[in-house]
């Protein structure tokens, strides 16, 4: 990642690189973020390029730039879609900025470009550092292909998340205190909201288990623990007056949260377009 | 057989009651432990700014510090926790975004000299607290670190603190970061700690981004909260955390996933108490939007 420091330039908009630039791998990331490594580590990540830049005159802010290689597309979606909180910003595949943060994915990288201290001014040069960075980030990449088992009608595109492990779906949408879907590296999610007519949505858990036996298994532990009460439909009202249910198709476990009836479960849970073996 | 925390736990308005029972873990009443903690707050510790008032803040770490310990007298008191000649260590916290403030740092320190512990025998330190000769040697240890959302342990408190005494982090991340409560029997630091105080004068509610942090998750509640037990403590700091959330974000987000180590602390560890309903909670000054 070293070509980073050669091909974002080292001033944008009157604010200068300052310090080392530096980059953190698998093993050393903790010492780069207390709070957020295993997020990453969650995911394939490889490494970040991280730089700082300062602003002019006297007093000067900060904002870091961090360039993480995430391994492929798939991933960088990934990790960009488990933290969408704000509006886009227009910058690489898809973007959000807000208070001082901007986020954004580029072929197999995921960018963050942060002040902590945000202003006008501050705020600004953060969205010049990101449309500087992206242009060294070569071609955009394709995203999960299980996004694409989704139906599309009333989904809720920018609040879809990709993800493998525990960690990411109880930040995203707490579940349980243990990990009673079995999630780990070899499985991949997809956690989707759609709208209901109502000011909640509907949410959607699609999990690809290795195989439709641990499919089954994680449906069996997820009903045990989560709605002990549900009959062989594996549907039941919880005490929000919403309805939860979840069916395994082949090694698909899926799970449909928030949803107004059992006929809108129902149908949700047959739109997805799981390929044939 | 134990039974998560699940979401319609939220729902059912249980959680309270299940966090207050450790997660669902069993509480031994036999054990019958008890804690003090002390809540104290200042409106005027902070300006607009969040500049500290070290003045006001002096003044609040006395007032719990004497409550805590019924003396009337802050020197006094502070003698009740370290004795002249021994080596004492600050473990603070300096994680760029949310840092210990060094007003704290400052009044922890004059009072430690105050109670006649030689200046060059109190350590300050954070990431390299295990091979610092002051640590080494420390014979008391004091615990101050501020309060605030992580994104695997869910909360970071004066039990977290203790990491950089752990020859392995990473082995202390598994299971939501479940055996944290183990530091505090590793041999640098058992039966060292003298006082835990988490700085609650900015808590953070809530964290976004790559370093998990945003100032819009971040409240001026000018408060600190001491105590002798690191548990309980972290106990009423998660409580404040979930207040905080449920007011902001809504009632199904006010669990940061997930603080579970702050129970087994308790019960898998034994090294305090996390039963709310066995700790003492004192509050002093500032009463306003107090929410615990």
């Amino acid at each position: 990642m070293d070509e980073f420091g050669r091909s974002i330039p080292k001033t944008i908009s009157g604010w200068q690189a300052s310090g080392e630039d530096r980059v953190y791998d698998r093993d050393t990331l903790y010492a780069y973020m207390d709070g957020g490594a295993e997020v990453y580590l969650a995911f394939d990540f490889r490494q970040v390029w991280a730089r700082k830049y300062a602003s002019p005159g006297p007093n000067p802010k900060e904002l870091t730039l961090d360039i993480y290689d995430m391994g492929s597309p798939e991933e960088a979606f990934g990790i960009f879609s488990c933290d969408r909180e704000d509006p886009g910003a227009g910058i690489g595949q898809d973007s959000t900025y807000g208070f001082g943060l901007l986020r954004f994915h580029q072929g197999r990288f995921f960018v963050s470009v942060m002040t902590t201290d945000e202003d006008e001014a501050s705020g600004k040069a953060v969205l010049e550092v990101g449309r500087a960075a992206v242009t060294a980030l070569g071609p955009s990449g394709p995203g999960p292909d299980m996004v694409g088992f989704l139906p599309r009608e009333s989904l809720r595109p920018d609040r879809t998340s990709y993800f493998h492990a525990n960690v990411n779906l109880n930040n995203r949408y707490f579940i349980a205190s243990e990990n009673i879907l079995g999630l780990d590296w070899s499985t991949d999610c997809v956690f989707a909201e759609y709208e209901t007519g109502s000011d909640k949505p509907g949410c959607l858990l699609l999990v690809r288990y290795s195989g439709a036996e641990r499919a089954a298994a994680a449906k069996q532990s997820f009903l045990t623990s989560y709605a002990p009460e549900a009959g062989s439909e594996g549907l039941v009202q919880t005490e929000n007056k919403k309805w939860v249910s979840a069916v395994v198709r082949d090694r698909y476990l899926i799970i449909v949260f928030e949803s107004p009836d059992p006929d809108w479960a129902r149908k949700l849970s047959s739109s997805i377009q799981i390929p044939q073996k | 057989m134990t039974h998560p925390l699940t979401r319609r736990d939220f729902l059912r308005g249980t959680t309270a009651a299940l966090l207050g029972a450790s997660l669902g873990f069993g509480q031994d009443a036999a054990a019958a432990k008890r804690a003090r903690v002390v809540l104290v707050r200042h409106r005027d510790v902070l300006d607009e700014n969040s500049a500290v008032n070290p003045d006001i803040l002096q003044g609040m770490l006395d007032e719990a510090v004497m409550k805590l310990l019924d003396e009337s007298d802050p020197v006094k008191a502070f003698a009740k926790l370290v004795k002249p000649g021994e080596t004492v260590g600050i473990k603070t916290n300096v994680w760029s975004y949310l840092p210990t403030p060094p007003e704290l740092e400052s009044a922890i320190k004059r009072r430690l000299v105050d109670a006649g512990i030689a200046e060059d025998r109190i350590g300050l330190d954070d990431h390299t607290v295990r091979t610092n000769p002051l640590f080494v040697n420390a014979t008391s240890l004091i615990n101050a670190r501020p309060l605030r959302t992580h994104y695997l342990a869910g909360m970071s408190g004066c039990i977290k603190n203790y990491i950089m005494f752990a020859e392995s982090q990473e082995a202390l991340h598994p299971d939501s970061c479940a055996d944290l409560g183990s530091l505090f029997k590793l041999p640098m630091v058992k039966g060292k700690t003298r006082l835990n105080i988490l700085c609650a004068l900015t808590p953070q509610f809530h964290g976004r981004g790559p370093h998990h942090f945003s100032r819009r998750y971040v409240w001026s509640y000018k408060g600190l909260i001491v105590g002798q037990d690191p548990v309980a403590v972290d106990t009423i700091g998660l409580r404040l955390i979930m207040a905080k959330r449920r007011e902001v974000l809504g009632k199904d987000q006010e669990l940061p996933p997930v603080p579970k180590h702050i129970q087994l602390a308790d019960t898998r560890h034994g090294i305090g108490v996390s039963d709310i309903n066995a700790i003492e909670l004192v509050k002093l000054g500032w009463n306003e939007d107090i929410l615990v």
